[in-house]
């Protein structure tokens, strides 16, 4: 697995007692609002720093790590202001400024050196922009928290059914059979398995609304990136 | 969890689907999509008719009440308000067919049409203000006209985020008067080029960017558009003198060819009488 992975790791709580992010960081919990932040943004960062600068693989989790860790020392959070921007846009130009800061600090060392950068993989060259990239980046981290989060959820709840019909029905990547097909298939009233799926539809957006609501500033940016989400 | 780009797409789909237990409704299908929200197709079965369903990604103001009591045939009835299950709010209106206001305006009509369309839009804005009610965003997204003439003015009472460029009134309050400009830019939409002077002029005094310069009721800027059909002066224009000798003319038709055929009778008979 890679190390991004492991380190955006999924959380196995209900977040239903999440805070907004700047509530979070006034009452002095800016490690708890940062480990939110990184959850979410550690595969977009690391995504955009390996497009953006066409960093290789390890220098790009060097540089992702290196960032989120110097977040905290430098005072991150309050000098987000959400009058200027959202704190997604935040985020992505403060990367940006300390990716080349250290690249200029990288050049000094090398004393007017030439900097070899490393040929990404065939497959890391994104036809996107690399601000593009990092927003569907954050989108599919987003899905993929809230995912966990409903997983975790069902399993705490004994909802073991319910998730296993919504996994087999939205989250495979074939065709999808008819409701009626999917109830003789597990044995079930049709009804049964509409009723699962809604659920489970429902449950799922519940957990991204508040996975949103730990990295966003307040109710006004809660529903702007809401609405972004789902244009 | 991974999440493909396929899936990824799928559940976006279908977590933006309203989950609409608990109540009434069972939905059909999305019909149209704007700023605040998304509009959809939905049957009652209860009453076994169809309703459109408006599900808001912001708070209904606290006007919602207030606008659900609005009865007059040219706003579209709320049934309902109400929460949905993942906390976003909905309206339940009336299904209304026809066709979008600006998609109207493309459409080859007279001005008489035209202006009776902008009469309707008007009476149910002078109608709610009469009420308390604003509007707030009269824009020509939020007004369908049916296929038997009939107009409807949609969305009362919900703020747009962002607003539509050229139909929201630049004060950051809005007031009864920032309806009458949003009047005034939907009536500059329907206008048809080239644009009679005296109609240009009812245009400019509501879109006015200055509050104060524009006419102080919905029911002045009728008055305005009621005077035009008429013939006479509106208050919104000095006319040249040539303009009012015209206009006169115009008015007066008939009976300034009734005093030409007399005037050219009299001098016939003058004129043959004397050789």
């Amino acid at each position: 697995m890679d190390a991004d992975t492991a380190i955006g790791g999924p959380s196995g709580r209900f977040p239903s007692t999440r805070v907004s992010l700047l509530e979070a960081a006034a009452s002095g919990l800016s490690e708890g609002a940062l480990d939110q932040v990184i959850a979410l943004y550690w595969k977009p960062v690391y995504r955009f720093l390996r497009i953006k600068f066409q960093k290789s693989n390890e220098d790009a989790k060097d540089l992702t790590q290196g960032f989120f860790a110097s977040a905290l020392q430098r005072d991150f959070f309050a000098r987000f202001d959400p009058a200027k921007a959202s704190f997604r846009t935040y985020l992505r130009m403060a990367v940006e400024r300390y990716a080349a800061n250290e690249y200029a600090g990288e050049n000094r060392q090398k004393r007017g050196g030439g900097v070899e950068f490393e040929s990404v993989d065939e497959f890391e060259i994104a036809t996107e922009s690399p601000e593009a990239e990092f927003e569907r980046e954050w989108r599919r981290q987003l899905f993929s928290l809230a995912l966990d989060d409903l997983r975790t959820h069902c399993a705490e709840t004994g909802r073991q059914l319910p998730f296993h019909i919504f996994e087999d029905y939205d989250l495979g990547d074939r065709d999808r059979i008819s409701y009626s097909d999917m109830a003789a298939k597990h044995g079930l009233p049709e009804t049964t398995v509409t009723n699962y799926l809604a659920w489970a539809r429902r449950t799922l957006r519940t957990f991204i609304t508040e996975r949103l609501r730990a990295t966003t500033s307040g109710p006004k940016e809660l529903h702007e990136e809401m609405r972004r989400l789902w244009k | 969890m991974e999440v493909s780009d396929s899936t990824l797409e799928h559940l976006l789909q279908v977590t933006l689907l309203p989950d609409l237990t608990g109540t009434r409704y069972e939905i059909e299908s999305e019909i149209g999509r704007g700023g605040m929200g998304v509009v959809y197709a939905a049957r009652d079965p209860d009453l076994d008719r169809r309703v459109a369903l408006k599900v808001l990604e912001v708070p209904i103001s606290g006007e919602a009440q207030l606008i659900a009591r609005l009865e007059h045939p040219g706003i579209v009835p709320i049934f309902e308000t109400g929460t949905l299950p993942d906390g976003r709010c909905f309206y339940a209106m009336k299904l209304v067919t026809g066709v979008r206001l600006d998609r109207y305006a493309a459409e080859d009509h007279t001005l008489t049409e035209r202006l009776r369309v902008i009469r309707r839009i008007s009476e149910a804005v002078a109608f709610a203000h009469s009420r308390g009610v604003i509007h707030r965003d009269l824009k020509p997204q939020n007004v369908m006209v049916g296929e038997f003439g009939e107009v409807y003015v949609m969305d009362w009472g919900v703020e747009a985020i962002a607003g539509t460029a050229g139909f929201r009134a630049p004060e950051p309050v809005l007031d009864q008067l920032s309806d009458i400009y949003s009047l005034g830019a939907l009536l500059k939409l329907l206008l048809p080029t080239p644009t009679p002077p005296a109609l240009a002029a009812v245009v400019k005094k509501a879109i006015s960017a200055d509050p104060d310069g524009r006419y102080s009721s919905v029911s002045a800027v009728l008055g305005d558009i009621d005077r035009f059909e008429q013939g006479q002066a509106v208050e919104a224009w000095s006319e040249p003198v040539w303009h009012r000798i015209q206009r006169f003319a115009s008015r007066n038709a008939v009976l300034l060819w009734l005093l030409t055929a007399y005037t050219l009778v009299k001098l016939v008979l003058f004129f043959w009488r004397r050789f």
